[in-house]
């Protein structure tokens, strides 16, 4: 928390004349029993008359009133200060998150950012919120009331002493067993959710092997597990009620015993031994309250430092300032490159030399897992060699600034992700200030502008995910997206495997046919999709393990031989 | 607070009340213990009081206090073990109706038909059998517990104020309505505050799960300025509709705790000048028949305020069981009760004039007839998304012909039960599916009573005994859902080792796609072959060598069967086979 404490500043006032207002309301409350005790000994069995508890009970409403305006003041105050703080601190996370680099981004995870920026914030604000208006003014008003009896009468008042530390030890003890059996009766909803989640998705393999009742008896069971762990909890938590309500009276009863005493000693008025019973009153409120605000506030206070955590990263992020090339005859040369990403035992690309022209199509295809994202993602720098060299227009990846490299690549990734809003706003979403003519241009080269018209033109919405485009579609439209800024070199990292082998052999000749002949890169698991490619590179684990033309490779490379004969049927399996 | 206020269906109060009914034993204890409870916490200030009266005399009798706490301290008792009792009832009675209302809604969930699952979000239904029945079990409990002690609270304060004194008890009477008039409008007035925030929160969320879930997209088309841009402007409209939202909904408690004091200033104000007035006579109003009001006045307005809450939760625990009863209440699959019993087929599948649709307006299947004899193979072929799918679930019954018959071994499958006739089916889907659990209960879906060696025989026909071995805990290693910590090779080899276990006479394939490595495919293509040979089997076919070797190759385009015949004579048609052909393959030719 200490490390977030600086988003709290401009708050500082607000912080500060919060928590004291609600102080100043509490402090009214605790002379409320006063006054009804001196309507009790002077207005009644005194000489004050009806005009005394007039003015006293005017007095009453007076405290009501001022109570009213602090807490409403506090109130604001602390909103204003908890909210503003969480948001600064959003706004910050969001910003580190841009900073980071693709290596970061693979250590924390997209859904742990997630959960900081969401769960974990509007915990934190809820927290603060009620730490401000509560941390100080539950303790205050139990111990206030405490100090008040024994203003009142320090012999009665021994039975506060008493009575505090043994609720405090029930409330926050049932609180403590409590709550890990919450947590196991979470995890038992957790395992419900699941069984049921499964059934949905797994419907017609469940169905296809009769296991409809297998299933539903394995619900039942975790069904009533979950209903015997929340009967535990139940029983448990329902003895706080009780026993608070037994440790008070108790305590009254005592008070009242003690009273009794010093009332016929002459040391206390019936007044005030009503002042006793009503502070009594007021500290089982008031620490009940302290109890949930404390589990609020440790669950805040978690979320705060995860959140610490995340701003507290030093981003391994490193770009140059060069914008130009310098004149070189190949657009692509890798020398002797390795990448190992980190923590990872061993590396995922190896030792590859690659030297690409300008205008030349490279193919790159292998199984799964043998490296060819990982190495067309080197191109753009998005993880830094970990050994050799990656050059483009003859000048190291490294050299160039983040803007420049963007400029001069054009990414097409795995998975097709279009966001929320316009085609045209997808479209530019690298190149702000792409015309329509740039983007109707990239649209047509990537097959796919007869179906954004038939959606309703550059303005037609993509739903949330992409969700009114087929697989295909969406893949057609980030191809156009990268399109758009004219990259002098393209790279698309299995682009096509929606597209059917028409479209796909059409998008290639589109893109062959492009001006300023772009350097591209196809990496693909359908050799159809590279074989007419200037050069292929086959990798396995990491290693180039064949390079050359289609018709050199099926004479030289088992492995790209293969690949080619399960696809076209050529006799690898005589089933 | 600003919980979204859906109406429960008429008559889901009764559904839940059959529910209840179950455990009707428990509910007038629970009543009972309740009652007890309520009449003994509203006595027991009457005990104080007197003795407060009695230690104001001046003259104070130590016998009769020392008897009166005695009392008292009996009577404490007795509440907190009614309240503890009430409570642990209250407790049963909710958990055990919603667990049986879980169950009725999984069985329901195992039961639905799949044109209800395949056009239902899943995420809605699992909404329903776990959040929904969640917040039902809250609503319930608090209705249970504060619902019922509130009013009782309320009526019996009222009779102890009445028996006490009217007119201190009409002051209060008339003066606690209004917290809640307060309370109400302030609700009402923040309510489309609390919308715009939660609008304004799902557009956050949204835009944080875009950018962020995508942030290497992001980067890679170096947007993240105009992505700070955007969360700021969200951001800072979060901040502004929060802060009114927390704020305004926060004035409830200082209005009410506000309007309390007064309440209690008029109490203490009446009571003292009645105490004043009546001093001397012989029914005089006492100092602990005032403190007993207090206490009393306290107490009163305590269930008031929350009453309106707990009112609001109960309708909300209600709307969120009727869209529970709503998935109950779902039409089951037709039955298939009396239906006959298939045995183990020889493998004889027709289709007799079958026509078949999703919905009436788009007819997809129109009178196919088709006869495919045991040990025949059928691929099925055509560009994605053509509906191939359609076929399987008509073969494994997941939907119904709209007209005609499909009929195994001259049975139409209609006539059968489900199960005998699934059994009859092997299935490998692409969409490989795995239940969380170990690799051997995965396994042995399709033959619960398989042995050890069984299943090591399946594993190595299938090509999946080598990797399940590396396995740290070989067969019993447990996977998680949906088989994650498998490849995608893999998932499907244990898919293919299922089959394999059980070898039915009818197969269901859908062979590899790019996600696989070329040398699992391999292993996939021979696990296929050697599981075909003297079976009859459906292939989803992307091979040139399946396809070829077929005895029949049914084209699909658009959900339609559009040709069918063997390789060569759809070539020599020269229609949408030799065209998906010639594109597919084009150095082939």
């Amino acid at each position: 928390m200490t490390r977030l404490l600086k988003y709290l500043k401009g708050y500082t006032k607000e912080s500060i004349l919060g928590p004291l207002l609600k102080l100043l309301e509490a402090t009214l409350e605790l002379i409320v029993p006063l006054i009804i005790a001196m309507i009790v000994d002077y207005g009644i069995m005194g000489d004050g008359g009806s005009s005394y508890v007039i003015w006293m009970s005017l007095l009453l409403v007076l405290f009501g009133a001022i109570g009213l305006a602090f807490s409403v003041t506090a109130q604001y105050f602390c909103a204003k200060a908890s909210v503003g703080f969480v948001a600064r601190v959003r706004s910050a996370l969001f910003g580190k998150i841009q900073t980071l680099s693709y290596t970061d981004i693979d250590r924390i995870g997209t859904s742990t950012m997630i959960t900081r920026m969401t769960g974990d914030a509007s915990k934190v604000q809820n927290g603060l919120n009620l730490a401000l208006r509560l941390l100080l003014r539950s303790p205050f008003v139990v111990f206030g009331a405490m100090i008040m009896a024994f203003v009142v009468d320090p012999t009665s008042a021994t039975s506060f002493a008493v009575v505090i530390p043994v609720l405090s030890v029930v409330v926050f003890g049932i609180m403590l067993i409590s709550m890990p059996l919450y947590k196991r009766s979470q995890a038992a909803t957790d395992g419900i959710l699941l069984k049921t989640r499964e059934n949905l998705a797994g419907a017609r393999v469940i169905r296809a092997f009769c296991m409809e009742n297998a299933e539903t008896e394995s619900f039942s069971a975790r069904n009533d597990a979950l209903t015997g762990i929340q009967k535990r909890v139940g029983m448990i938590s329902s003895l706080l009620n009780p026993l608070t309500y037994v440790i008070i009276n108790l305590a009254i009863l005592w008070l009242m015993e003690l009273g009794a005493i010093q009332v016929d000693s002459g040391n206390l008025t019936a007044g005030e031994v009503l002042a006793l019973y009503n502070y009594m009153s007021q500290i089982l409120v008031e620490l009940i309250k302290l109890a949930n605000l404390i589990i609020s506030i440790t669950r805040a206070l978690a979320s705060a430092s995860r959140i610490a955590d995340v701003l507290d990263i030093e981003s391994t992020e490193v770009s140059g300032n060069v914008t130009d090339g310098s004149d070189s005859e190949y657009s692509v040369e890798m020398r002797g490159v390795s990448l190992t990403y980190s923590g990872a035992g061993a590396p995922s690309v190896s030792g590859i030399d690659l030297s690409v022209r300008h205008g030349e199509t490279v193919g790159i295809i292998g199984s799964t897992g043998s490296g060819k994202t990982s190495l067309i993602n080197l191109i753009p720098g998005f993880y830094p060699a970990t050994e050799g060299a990656v050059l483009i227009d003859g000048t190291p990846v490294g050299d160039y600034s983040t803007e420049a490299l963007r400029e001069r690549i054009g990414v097409v990734p795995q998975k097709a992700v279009l966001f929320r809003g316009s085609v045209r706003d997808n479209m530019k979403l690298g190149h702000p200030d792409a015309s329509d003519e740039d983007v109707i241009e990239a649209l047509k080269t990537a097959q796919v502008y007869d179906v954004v018209m038939d959606k309703g033109g550059l303005d037609a919405e993509i739903e949330e995910g992409g969700q009114n485009l087929s697989g295909g579609q969406k893949q057609r439209l980030t191809i156009a997206r990268a399109l758009v800024g004219k990259p002098s070199i393209l790279i698309l990292d299995d682009s096509a495997s929606a597209l059917d082998y028409a479209t796909d052999a059409a998008l290639r000749r589109a893109i062959r046919e492009m001006q300023g002949e772009a350097t591209v890169f196809i990496v693909s698991q359908r050799t159809s999709s590279i074989m007419h490619a200037d050069k292929i590179l086959v990798l396995e684990d990491g290693e180039a393990i064949g390079m050359g033309t289609h018709g050199e490779l099926l004479n030289t490379c088992e492995v790209y031989r293969e690949i080619h004969e399960s696809q076209f049927g050529g006799g690898a399996v005589n089933g | 607070m600003a919980k979204k206020m859906e109406k429960a269906k008429p008559g889901t109060l009764g559904k839940v009340l059959r529910y209840i009914g179950r455990y009707k034993l428990l509910l007038p204890l629970s009543l009972l213990f309740a009652l007890i409870t309520v009449a003994l916490t509203l006595y027991i200030p009457i005990i104080i009081g007197d003795i407060i009266d009695n230690i104001g005399t001046g003259e104070i009798d130590f016998v009769y206090i020392a008897k009166q706490l005695l009392l008292a301290a009996i009577l404490i008792g007795i509440t907190a073990v009614a309240n503890w009792l009430m409570s642990t009832i209250n407790n049963r009675i909710a958990y055990q109706v919603v667990r049986d209302i879980r169950n009725d809604a999984f069985k329901k969930v195992t039961k639905l038909p799949l044109s209800y699952l395949d056009t239902h979000a899943h995420g809605d239904t699992v909404n329903r059998v776990i959040n929904d029945a969640d917040q039902f079990t809250e609503g319930l409990l608090l209705g249970f517990t504060q619902l019922f002690t509130g009013i009782l609270t309320i009526i019996g304060t009222l009779f102890f104020m009445f028996y006490i004194n009217w007119i201190v008890a009409v002051v209060v009477v008339v003066l606690t309505p209004m917290s809640l008039l307060i309370a109400r409008f302030i609700a009402s007035r923040t309510h489309s505050m609390f919308k715009a925030r939660s609008e304004t929160e799902a557009e956050t969320t949204a835009l944080i799960g875009e950018m962020i879930g995508n942030q290497k997209l992001v980067k890679a088309f170096a947007y993240e300025d105009d992505a700070i841009k955007r969360f700021e402007n969200v951001n800072s409209r979060l901040q502004k509709n929060t802060l009114s939202a927390i704020f305004f909904s926060s004035l409830v408690n200082p209005t009410t705790r506000f309007i309390n004091s007064v309440v209690y200033a008029a109490v203490a104000f009446t009571g003292a000048l009645l105490a004043l007035s009546t001093k001397d006579s012989a029914v005089a109003f006492t100092i602990g028949e005032l403190s007993c009001l207090l206490a009393y006045t306290n107490q009163y307005t305590k269930p008031f305020n929350e009453i309106s809450g707990v009112i609001a939760e109960f309708q909300n625990a209600l709307a969120c069981a009727s869209r529970v009863f709503e998935l109950i209440e779902e039409d089951a699959e037709i039955s298939d009760e009396g239906n006959r019993v298939i045995g183990e087929a020889e493998g004889n599948v027709a289709f007799d004039n079958v026509s078949f649709s999703y919905t009436p307006e788009k007819p997809l299947i129109e009178n196919i007839s088709l006869s495919i004899v045991p040990g025949q193979r059928v691929a099925i072929v055509g560009p994605t998304g053509c509906g191939k799918t359609t076929l399987i679930n008509l073969l494994m019954r997941f939907y119904d012909v709209s007209d005609g018959a499909i009929r195994v071994d001259g049975d139409d499958i209609r006539e059968l039960t489900r199960h005998s006739l699934r059994n009859n089916y092997g299935m490998v889907l692409q969409d490989t599916w795995l239940k969380s659990g170990t690799i051997r209960e995965n396994i042995i879906m399709g033959k619960l009573d398989a042995t050890d060696e069984e299943i090591i025989a399946a594993a190595k026909a299938a090509h999946s005994h080598s990797f399940i071995k590396r396995l740290k805990n070989g067969y019993d290693t447990v996977i998680g859902e949906g088989g994650e910590g498998l490849s995608q090779g893999q998932k499907q080899l244990l898919c293919i080792t299922r089959v394999m276990l059980a070898l039915p006479p009818i197969l269901i394939l859908d062979e590899a796609t790019s996600s696989i490595d070329t040398r699992t495919e391999i292993r996939i293509q021979k696990a296929f072959a050697e599981m075909m040979s003297g079976r009859t089997s459906f292939i989803v076919a992307h091979r040139l060598s399946t396809i070829k070797e077929a005895d029949l190759i049914l084209v699909m385009r658009d959900g339609h069967i559009v040709e069918h015949g063997r390789h060569g004579e759809l070539i020599e048609r020269d229609g949408f086979y030799a065209h998906l052909y010639k594109s597919r393959f084009p150095t082939e030719e």
